[in-house]
């Protein structure tokens, strides 16, 4: 049985309520930092709403594991796979290479980065050639710096690549 | 009179260059990006919206309008063509638009999907026209806690008439009001839920975060699972005689276009409603009334237009709320609302008579954008079944760059990208087990405003809940929050009806 095929819909049901819950809780915990109390004399503390948001939060995730207990949600009597194995193939390798990207942006800038996402992404899940993908790859954080930087004069983090782009300034501001 | 000659002014101010050219090229967006399998007008304007702060706010709700009103017409387009909605607005396109489509009358169906648009979005925006000032004027004399109230409805809309899981759709709402929550106290000025001591979170979340993660990183994950990027278009042949017999067989869908358009008005005014309920509300009603019903689902022009005409009613009457009372009728107008706020204008009644110019330029941009996109959405077929030509596997990490960028330009923070990308993921898995995502949107976009009005409300009454039930002293306040009050025990009610109804029917 593969992993997929254990990750039933009933499970994931089950697990996000859990960890809902235990989010609720620890939103709670954090309101409590603050004032959660409310009277007319002192008027509203700061922590006063999200507190009781988190509790209405914690109460409706408590209703989900209850409903889960009695079967009463559809959910709850969901054996077939949360997300099947193909899917999961580009779920994975999707979120996997979106998290490194937002890591690598940080390090190696945007426009690198994206090129690298790019050529990575359309080599893995397209058939199309080394050619098209390298233009392609290319082409869109060149689009993306002409668009942010030169239109909208809104710095993209370009990270560690950030002096090969100083004589592009130069050329743009001069 | 007034109206008419405000309306034409808007309309002066639509025909402005910018704005007609911004109008254009909103039209042709909204027209690609609803034609695309899983991309919608929510999901256009979320992901747009960061490259409009360079414009002045008239040009750039007219263009995120058009994107709006265009996604509404190409959503039809990959209903029809591929089987798979451009948008869940267009879900019921499918129902009787793949069918044409697979007896080889595609060109009848795209016909269809098109004229009844612009049906809807006509007769919509002259209701709008009409209803609009007077429902400003009476919201004028609303205060903080008219204000407070009309929000809570606006939550329990979704609760009572949202048709989801109850725990859950609460549990939207509310993670939506905590999430506003965070950053400074706008009263005591105190840092609230900073988690690690992040400075990032000081200044908040900006609802586009939580918009773009959601519709952009989380829809396409989903469209990704749907597709596997494998997709089967019909054929389709292109010509006059094909366009002319396309435009013969809509006789037969008057009835369908009168309950799409003024249904789909009604329906979008409700924030909980909006366009996907009011187009499948108006498919089941045509389907109910008309003489062949039977044949509905097989593939009749009706079953295009009933749907198409509802959606694009039901996109201009949600903008009703948003403009005249501050409160959006659907997750699209909840973006444009924040939206408003980042261009730095109060959403709200007070719009129609401080920037006559930008409501009354928007209202004129929805009749001129109505045209073009009837126009451009004929006009450019050959060219839209290029683009659902384009492999998803190319598409989405496109639709990455943009949700990446558009979620570091607004704060220029990369914290803001990390929590884009979590609340993405996060989406894509509570969507997966039936948890609606319209209401977070909804309550990141309405939570600082409804802060700010409870507390101004408890103010006045020193600290009294009693001010929102006051018959006496605010009796609109009242009105609404027992109105919201029903909608909240609404489905309460609903196993006992169905249980009774169940005995009934037996005995």
């Amino acid at each position: 049985m593969s992993v997929t095929n254990k990750i039933t819909v009933k499970r994931a049901e089950i697990a996000v309520a859990v960890i809902l819950a235990l989010c609720s809780i620890a939103l709670m915990i954090k309101s409590a930092e603050n004032r959660i109390t409310w009277n007319a004399e002192e008027n509203m503390g700061a922590g006063f709403l999200p507190f009781y948001l988190s509790l209405g939060m914690l109460i409706c995730t408590v209703l989900t594991i209850i409903k889960f207990v009695l079967k009463r949600s559809p959910q709850s009597k969901d054996d077939s796979p949360f997300i099947e194995a193909e899917a999961f193939k580009y779920i994975a390798v999707t979120i996997i290479s979106l998290v490194i990207l937002v890591l690598a942006i940080g390090y190696l800038g945007i426009y690198f980065s994206l090129i690298f996402f790019l050529a990575f992404y359309l080599r893995y899940f397209s058939s199309k050639s080394v050619l098209f993908i390298s233009v392609f790859s290319l082409i869109t954080p060149v689009l993306t710096f002409l668009f942010f930087e030169w239109l909208l004069k809104i710095p993209l983090p370009q990270g560690i690549s950030e002096p090969l782009f100083y004589p592009v300034y130069d050329f743009m501001y001069s | 009179m007034d109206v008419f000659i405000l309306l034409l002014e808007g309309i002066f101010v639509s025909f402005e260059p910018l704005n007609l050219g911004l109008l254009v090229f909103g039209c042709l967006i909204g027209l690609f990006v609803g034609a695309m399998p899983g991309l919608g007008s929510v999901n256009g304007v979320a992901i747009l919206i960061p490259i409009t702060f360079i414009i002045p706010p008239t040009a750039a709700i007219i263009f995120l309008a058009a994107v709006y009103y265009g996604a509404m017409y190409g959503g039809a387009i990959s209903s029809v063509m591929l089987g798979i909605p451009g948008a869940s607005t267009a879900v019921a396109t499918v129902f009787d638009g793949r069918p044409l489509a697979v007896k080889g009358e595609a060109m009848t169906a795209l016909t269809a999907a098109a004229v009844g648009s612009f049906v809807g979005g006509t007769v919509s925006v002259i209701l709008f026209t009409l209803f609009a000032p007077p429902l400003a004027e009476v919201a004028l004399r609303f205060n903080a806690p008219e204000t407070f109230a009309l929000m809570v409805m606006a939550f329990a809309t979704f609760v009572g008439l949202g048709g989801d899981d109850v725990p859950k759709t609460i549990f939207s709402i509310l993670i939506g009001l905590a999430l506003s929550t965070i950053g400074l106290d706008l009263i005591t000025g105190k840092p609230r839920l900073i988690f690690f001591n992040i400075p990032g979170f000081l200044h908040g979340i900006n609802f586009l975060v939580l918009a773009i993660g959601i519709y952009g990183i989380g829809e396409m994950l989903w469209t990704l699972e749907e597709t596997k990027g494998k997709v089967q278009m019909s054929k389709l042949s292109v010509n006059m005689k094909e366009v002319g017999r396309a435009f013969g067989a809509l006789k037969k869908t008057i009835m369908a276009m009168n309950i799409g358009s003024f249904l789909g008005f009604f329906v979008g005014i409700l924030p909980a409603a909006g366009a996907t309920p009011a187009s499948l509300m108006s498919y089941g009603i045509t389907k109910q009334l008309s003489k062949n019903s039977k044949e509905f689902g097989s593939g009749v022009p009706a079953g295009v237009v009933a749907p198409e005409c509802a959606n694009n009613s039901a996109s201009t009457g949600s903008m009703l709320p948003m403009l005249t009372l501050g409160i959006p009728g659907s997750p699209t107008t909840a973006i444009l609302l924040g939206g408003m706020i980042l261009w730095g204008l109060t959403p709200g009644p007070l719009l129609f008579t401080q920037e006559p110019e930008f409501v009354w330029g928007l209202i004129g941009s929805l009749y001129i954008a109505n045209f073009f996109t009837l126009v451009l959405n004929i006009a450019l077929i050959p060219a839209f079944l290029m683009v659902l030509r384009i492999p998803f596997a190319i598409l989405a990490p496109v639709i990455f760059v943009l949700c990446v960028t558009g979620g570091y330009a607004p704060t220029q923070s990369l914290h803001d990208v990390w929590l884009m990308l979590l609340f993405g993921f996060a989406g894509y898995i509570l969507r997966k087990l039936d948890y609606p995502v319209a209401p977070a949107v909804l309550s990141i976009v309405l939570g600082p405003l409804a802060e700010k009005a409870l507390r101004q409300s408890l103010i006045l009454s020193d600290g009294s809940m009693g001010i929102f039930f006051d018959m006496a002293e605010k009796p609109i306040a009242a009105i609404i929050m027992y109105i919201a009050i029903v909608l909240l025990i609404m489905p309460a009610f609903g196993p006992l009806y169905k249980k009774f109804f169940k005995k009934a029917q037996t005995t």
